[in-house]
């Protein structure tokens, strides 16, 4: 039975184009820019089919596809499907056509219908509605030509609203310059009696021309935290399957458009616009001081002067000083200084100034003429003269500084002769003494040619057998004799010298293996000595033969064998 | 004889030496007291240390024997290398001579090889070769008995050659200066080097007071002596004080 459903069950699998339909659709028709739809492009009746060849269209991109395919069986009659999802993300507003879309199934092709879609400016249409919206803050709706404003973009979404991230940021802002930071602020506000949490984009905008312009709309991507059969539900022939083998939440991109602002950009105005004004725009303080006060003629005297406050510190020129004619100048060092979106910022400026006469009382004036958007009027900062009191020199000719800052001093002349005495006799070094130098000079080398030598022997102890046992053989062979207390021991002493000398087995040698490798006479004398002695019981005296056997291997070890 | 008279004799007998130190405290007192001659005891004063040299070199420079100065700081420069005193009193007293540029090697590689050899005394060199030697030997050793680790102790082993190679080219320079071409000072103002080992020879050159050179021969009452520049003449024994510690 069971070997019978699986056959049922395979056969069904097989590929069967029987009838084929193939659709097309979105998800909306009418979507606002910077939104994305769904093109779900599904064959019935079939598991395997082509991809589908999207055509371009001016003004739309595709993403994907991501592919699905089902397969149910109902009473008996199986039904098949494959589907393909692209994402589509429209490039401008406008009204599109996405046209007939060919797929191959088996070897016919199948078009979809022509689909309608149309992309509107900054309409808001999230489902979300009312508990996902986001509102844009401007200090004010006038600004001034070179004014920077800060401004923020709120987003508020209702506490029951499964905000995770934003995935990410646009505005349309024509005439407007405009920078956010990364870093988001978050809180809570009660509109209408309910709780909403608040998160706030901070940035600034700077007008690039006057007139009345729009900062926006802005579309801001929520990513929301959504049970994954919300989604499902959009797909048509989807029913359980896929979702209990995911995850049960995912996250989804909800493009939140916010409303434009309208911003009027006002012009400087002309009237009471002081000669001086050089462009600087913003609430300005001006602070200057002068190091030293007090110098003699051709002393160089530091003067800082400070401009700090709110504003675009790059439309701040340097202030205007008052004639300089009785001093002589250097080029002035700046560092400025401003906050991120460069709605606050600090100048400081350091000139060095050298007075020529001793008829200078004191330091010009120094005037910074600057439009306040504020007050919505043009203001001069202006620092009095700094006393200074410059004596004259006596004698001698004034040193000229080249950098900011550094102080003046007249050449001095230092005094020179030989360092004092030493106070105590130091340390007495004894030279180093040649025989011991040389004596720690040599063992090393000695000991290291000696250690090579002793590898090398080692390794040729290992590695070549008949050496080994040559090298041994008398060693042996002596300790063997030394022990012997009869013939039989001084014969196998002298089989088992023959032996290792010879590289052969010692149990098999005999009075023959003198003729066998050239020994001498005497190896074969005191083999039949010993046989003799042995099994025929000649009267042999030991020592005189153990004698005899040392005498033949010291005449051994001499030999070359 | 009862043994007060024999313990007076005993003192009479025994001859009063001070200690080094002593003597080296009472030439400092001779010298602040501004009597320089007297403080030229310091040449009594056995071993001498580079301080002593020091000492000594600026009690000739007070006397205004400049060149006996720098050859006493050459001296004391010889034992202790780095000590800025020394190089400073002998720079300066080079200075007063205006022989500062006459006794340096005249190539700037030559300069730099003297600059790095001369900073180190002969012991010093000599540790630094026995230490680069011993190193050596032992990562050899290393090698030969450690295959696994021979890559590592090879490159231990090239190091340590290289620095045993470079300190025994530096001890044998000096050594072989020390011995085979001894270096002097000129220590008399006018002296004249001559052709030939003879009063009547024709003079050769002038050496200013202060000049160092390199004495190639002595004959006695005459050495041959070679200048920074490769000048060579004979000048009399006296002229040229000997840069030796002995």
């Amino acid at each position: 039975m069971r070997l019978w459903l699986t056959l049922a069950f395979l056969l069904a699998a097989v590929p069967v184009f029987g009838d084929v339909s193939v659709t097309a659709s979105v998800d909306r028709n009418r979507i606002a820019f910077g939104e994305t739809v769904a093109l779900t492009i599904s064959v019935q009746g079939a598991q395997n089919g082509g991809q589908p060849s999207v055509p371009k269209v001016d003004g739309l991109t595709f993403a994907g596809p991501s592919t699905q395919t089902t397969m149910s069986i109902v009473n008996g009659q199986m039904s098949q499907a494959l589907g393909f999802t692209y994402q589509v993300t429209p490039t401008r507003t406008g009204e599109f056509t996405i046209p007939a879309i060919e797929v191959n199934v088996g070897d016919k092709s199948y078009l979809t219908a022509p689909i309608k879609l149309v992309v509107e400016k900054g309409a808001a249409q999230t489902d979300l509605g009312q508990t996902l919206f986001g509102r844009i803050r401007l200090a004010s709706q006038q600004i001034y030509l070179g004014q920077v404003m800060p401004l923020e973009v709120l987003v508020f979404s209702r506490a029951d609203v499964p905000l995770k991230s934003f995935g990410g940021f646009n505005c349309e802002a024509d005439g407007l310059g405009f920078k956010f930071l990364q870093n988001l602020k978050s809180g809570t506000q009660v509109i209408n009696g309910e709780s909403f949490n608040v998160q706030v984009i901070q940035g600034a905008i700077s007008p690039t021309r006057t007139g009345t312009m729009n900062f926006g709309p802005c579309v801001v991507k929520a990513q929301l935290a959504v049970p994954r059969n919300r989604q499902s539900r959009r797909w048509p022939f989807d029913d359980s399957i896929f979702d209990d083998m995911m995850s049960r939440v995912q996250l989804r991109e909800v493009p939140v458009t916010i409303d434009a602002t309208p911003v009027e950009v006002l012009p400087l105005p002309e009237e009471g616009r002081p000669a001086d004004f050089a462009g600087a725009v913003g609430q300005w303080n001006l602070e200057v001081t002068a190091k030293p006060t007090e110098v003699a003629v051709g002393d160089p005297i530091t003067l800082t002067i400070k401009v700090s406050g709110s504003g675009n510190i790059d439309t701040v020129p340097a202030p205007k000083l008052g004639s300089l004619d009785e001093f002589k100048t250097y080029d002035p060092t700046t560092k400025t200084t401003k906050d991120e979106l460069n709605t606050t910022g600090e100048r400081v400026m350091q000139q060095v100034l050298i007075a020529k006469s001793a008829e200078i009382k004191e330091l010009p004036e120094v005037r910074l003429t600057y439009f306040d958007p504020v007050a919505k009027a043009y203001r001069t900062a202006v620092q009095p003269p700094i006393k200074l009191v410059v004596k004259a020199r006596s004698g001698g000719e004034s040193t000229i500084v080249s950098g900011a800052g550094s102080r003046l001093r007249p050449e001095e002349k230092l005094g020179q002769d030989i360092v004092y005495l030493k106070g105590d006799l130091g340390p007495v070094e004894s030279r180093v003494s040649w025989p011991l130098f040389w004596t720690l000079n040599v063992t090393p080398v000695v000991a290291l040619v000696g250690a090579l030598g002793w590898k090398r022997r080692q390794d040729k102890l290992r590695g070549d057998i008949a050496y080994a046992r040559r090298s041994r053989a008398a060693r042996a062979a002596r300790k063997l004799l030394a022990a012997a207390a009869n013939f039989d021991d001084v014969q196998h002493a002298l089989q088992s010298y023959l032996g290792d000398r010879l590289n052969i087995p010692a149990s098999g040698i005999t009075a023959s293996v003198g003729e066998e490798h050239q020994l001498p006479a005497d190896v074969a004398g005191i083999f039949q000595t010993c046989d003799a002695a042995r099994f025929a019981g000649a009267q042999t005296d030991l020592a005189t033969l153990k004698r005899e056997v040392e005498r033949v291997i010291d005449e051994l070890e001499n030999a070359s064998l | 004889m009862n043994w007060k008279t024999l313990a007076c004799s005993l003192l009479i007998a025994v001859p009063v030496f001070g200690s080094p130190m002593d003597d080296f405290k009472t030439a400092n007192q001779l010298y602040d007291a501004g009597k320089f001659a007297e403080a030229a005891a310091y040449e009594k004063i056995e071993p001498k240390s580079a301080h002593v040299f020091y000492n000594l070199g600026n009690a000739c420079f007070r006397q205004d024997k400049l060149g006996l100065a720098i050859l006493n700081y050459e001296k004391a420069r010889r034992l202790s290398p780095r000590d800025p005193d020394i190089l400073a009193n002998l720079k300066f007293a080079e200075q007063r001579l205006g022989v500062e540029d006459a006794n340096k090697p005249p190539g700037a590689v030559q300069r730099f090889l003297r600059s790095i050899i001369e900073s180190r005394t002969v012991n010093e060199w000599s540790g630094y070769e026995l230490a680069g030697l011993w190193l050596t030997a032992l990562a050899i050793g290393a090698c030969i008995f450690l295959p696994k680790l021979r890559t590592g102790f090879l490159i231990i082993a090239v190091a340590c050659f290289v620095g045993l190679a470079a300190s025994a080219l530096a001890l044998g320079q000096q050594v072989i200066n020390d011995h085979r071409s001894p270096q002097g000072i000129v220590i008399v103002t006018g002296a004249e080097a001559r052709f030939a080992p003879l009063p009547e020879s024709t003079v050769h050159f002038q050496l200013a007071e202060g000049t160092k050179v390199a004495i190639r021969e002595d004959r006695g009452q005459w050495l041959l002596v070679e200048r920074a520049d490769g000048q060579q003449g004979w000048v009399k024994t006296g002229a040229v004080g000997r840069i030796t510690l002995q």
